[in-house]
């Protein structure tokens, strides 16, 4: 009934599983920020549990002074290239092989993503831009919001995506 | 048993038999509640089973009878009345296997000696093994166990299975190798044993004295404790000893003290009463979780701390979603079982994991504490012990490794080896 | 009870890990025996407002420190360790 691979389609519900996504850790280095080390890659990576898009690539903020990078992209040197440009500023590594990304759109996203997420993800208060490193049942989950519909992608660590498929389809289950 | 004030009654067959022929309405209240006289000898602050395990030795076996035990509340209100019940001597470590092996046997001779039935009953527990490496640390335990005569069975698959075939032995995960059976371990009644001591010495001339809590301590011009301030006035005493369990530290800030002890809540859990399902109690080797039958029916079973500092006597609910996911996967029989009543209880972690029954840096203050998980299982040796420190000022043989100093010198009584964090002992 | 953390906003304290009381910085590897001994054991174990250090594993990986009451579980503060006490 659900994923394997290829996505699941119901009235007000689509899942995905997003292939050759490209994932990089950036961890600033001592007195630099999002500006300092925006500024090499065209902008400012905005401070807070928030994303930043530049380009085609989003930047994910994950904790004080920590980005995740992640951008659609059979590149293989994705996190190589950012590390060239923020060379000094910022230590970059591959998370490439790390992570799954699940896409969750339609209007029952968010009804079922509450079923495991213990943070309001009310639009009043998660919106567009709106990230969060958080658990789902045991398992650790990055979250961020693309659109209104509302669109969410859920990055786990690649061991633990069957677990959370598991997850998934059992609160899809028990709607 | 000698008898001052009011008359106490032999318990026995012929009592039982006299009074079920009045209708069980002349039975003679079990003991008298005090009220606080100006001095004693001993004060024991605590009214828990410790505390008056420990005035029911001063008194028998030392014939030190002028004693009174102060409990801020009622008796066995505390941890003595929140805890699951079980007794075992199952260490590893020999200065801790030595004191639990001495509190089984006195466990094993408790009814005839209180005269009171605390409902001993030597169930037996079984800690279940999921790998090799837990196979030989359990062997290990295990030969520790039957060198100091409390006996230890290594079970195989078929052997645990026959004893409680209920068990999930497919578990992927986790598959049940076997167990370390320990015969002489089970269960007693908590507050049977807090009223058994309670009836012993007051019978002895023990003066309990309830709802006094204690708000500070009479020092004299060398600073020695010579009494207590109370609600209920002030007390003076040669000795005053200890036995608060998680309100230890509290009490010891009142004269000062510093104490390797963190105070943590951790949860119990009862299901309403079911007809008997679980022969022993059983222990989960790959979660946090632990099981055993009341004789009333019920299921009661715990598992973990809640991992932060609490005297809040209540816990949150992560830790109850880890107790029942153990549970689920150790018997999913237990799933159908609704829970009835959950609850917390305050225990004063020690930075080994293990108790403190030793002279404080104070003249004339004493502590029992520290009892981590082990407190009530300890019952009978902890009072034992703490009454021979309180009688002759020298620790007896099987706690002389419960001392303070044992911080200082680096002779740590660290059964999992975890180190000064006590929240993972 | 849920710590409100600077970083990622209200969560629950599953996320969390928690070290101890903010016992202040370690009194060093020159210090006398009995200071260490005091650092590593003692601790003040106070039944009502407290200072802790709590770690937030399963969020930012970034060290709170949280003033909570031990009795009521009441948490009054929670800000990055690192950035020192105000």
């Amino acid at each position: 009934m659900i994923l394997k691979g290829i996505g699941y389609v119901d009235e007000g519900l689509q899942i995905e599983e997003r292939q050759n996504v490209a994932f990089a850790s950036i961890l600033a280095r001592k007195n630099q920020n999002g500006e300092t080390i925006g500024e090499l890659i065209g902008g400012s990576l905005r401070e807070g549990p928030l994303t930043t898009i530049l380009g085609d690539t989003v930047y994910i903020g994950t904790g004080p002074g920590s980005w995740l990078a992640t951008s659609s992209t059979k590149a293989t040197d994705f996190a190589d290239n950012l590390a060239t440009k923020l060379a000094g500023r910022a230590s970059v590594s591959d998370q490439s092989g790390a992570y799954c990304v699940t896409r969750i759109t339609g209007d029952r996203a968010r009804h079922l993503l509450q079923r495991g997420v213990a943070i309001n993800l009310h639009p009043d208060v998660f919106t567009t831009g709106c990230a969060a490193t958080t658990v789902i049942a045991h398992i650790a989950v990055v979250i961020w919001q693309i659109d209104i519909s509302p669109t969410y992608d859920i990055a786990t660590f690649r061991t633990y995506s069957p677990d959370f498929r598991h997850w998934l389809a059992h609160s899809w289950r028990s709607f | 048993m000698g008898r001052r004030g009011e008359s106490f009654m032999r318990y026995s067959i012929f009592s039982l038999a006299r009074n079920a022929i009045s209708g069980h309405h002349r039975w003679p209240r079990q003991w008298p509640d005090a009220t606080p006289r100006e001095a004693y000898s001993i004060i024991i602050i605590g009214g828990g089973g410790h505390g008056l395990a420990t005035a029911y030795y001063l008194a028998s076996r030392h014939r030190i009878s002028n004693i009174a035990v102060l409990e801020k509340g009622w008796i066995g209100s505390g941890s003595a009345g929140r805890n699951t019940t079980i007794i075992r001597s199952n260490y590893g470590l020999h200065e801790n296997e030595a004191f639990y092996e001495f509190s089984m046997k006195l466990w094993e001779g408790l009814e005839q000696d209180l005269n009171y039935n605390v409902m001993v009953s030597q169930r037996g527990i079984l800690n279940l093994y999921h790998s090799d490496g837990q196979r030989d640390a359990y062997v290990r335990r295990g030969n520790t166990m039957v060198m100091h005569g409390a006996g230890a069975e290594l079970l195989d698959r078929e052997q645990t299975r026959r004893i409680a075939p209920f068990l999930n032995f497919e578990n992927a995960r986790f598959p049940i190798m076997g167990g370390l059976l320990h015969r002489r371990g089970g269960t007693a009644r908590h507050d049977a044993v807090v009223w058994g001591y309670a009836r012993a010495a007051a019978a002895l001339g023990v003066n309990i004295i309830q709802n006094c809590t204690v708000t500070g301590f009479q020092r004299d011009s060398q600073g020695a404790v010579v009494g207590v301030e109370t609600t209920r006035g002030p007390i003076r005493s040669e000795k005053v000893g200890m036995c608060v369990a998680g309100h230890t530290s509290q009490v010891g800030s009142m004269v000062g003290l510093k104490l390797p002890i963190e105070s943590h809540v951790i949860q119990a859990f009862v299901t309403e009463g079911l007809k008997p399902v679980i022969p022993n109690v059983i222990t989960f080797g790959a979660g946090h979780f632990y099981i055993s039958q009341s004789d009333k029916g019920g299921l009661v079973f715990g598992g973990d701390l809640d991992g932060y500092k609490s005297y809040a006597q209540r816990g949150n609910m992560p830790v109850v979603e880890d107790v029942c996911e153990g549970g689920m996967a150790l018997m999913p029989m237990i799933g159908r079982a609704r829970i009835l009543r959950s609850w917390g209880g305050i225990i004063d972690m020690s930075m080994d994991g293990s108790p403190i029954i030793d002279r404080t840096p104070i003249d004339g203050l004493y502590l029992n504490g520290a009892w981590n998980y082990g407190g009530f299982k300890a019952t009978p040796a902890s009072g034992y012990c703490f009454a021979y420190l309180l009688a002759n000022d020298t620790p007896h043989e099987t706690a002389a490794a419960l001392r303070f100093d044992r911080f200082r010198e680096g002779r740590l009584i660290d059964e999992k080896g975890v180190g000064p964090q006590p929240n993972l002992h | 009870m849920r710590i409100v953390c600077p970083y990622c906003g209200d969560r629950d304290t599953e996320e969390f890990i928690f070290r101890g009381e903010a016992l202040g910085r370690h009194p060093g590897l020159n210090s006398d025996e009995y200071a260490m001994f005091e650092h590593v054991y003692h601790r003040t174990n106070l039944s009502g407002k407290t200072s802790e250090h709590w770690y937030h594993v399963q969020g930012c990986r970034n060290w709170i420190l949280v003033e909570r009451d031990t009795l009521t579980h009441t948490i009054y503060s929670a800000r990055l360790a690192k950035d020192g006490e105000s």
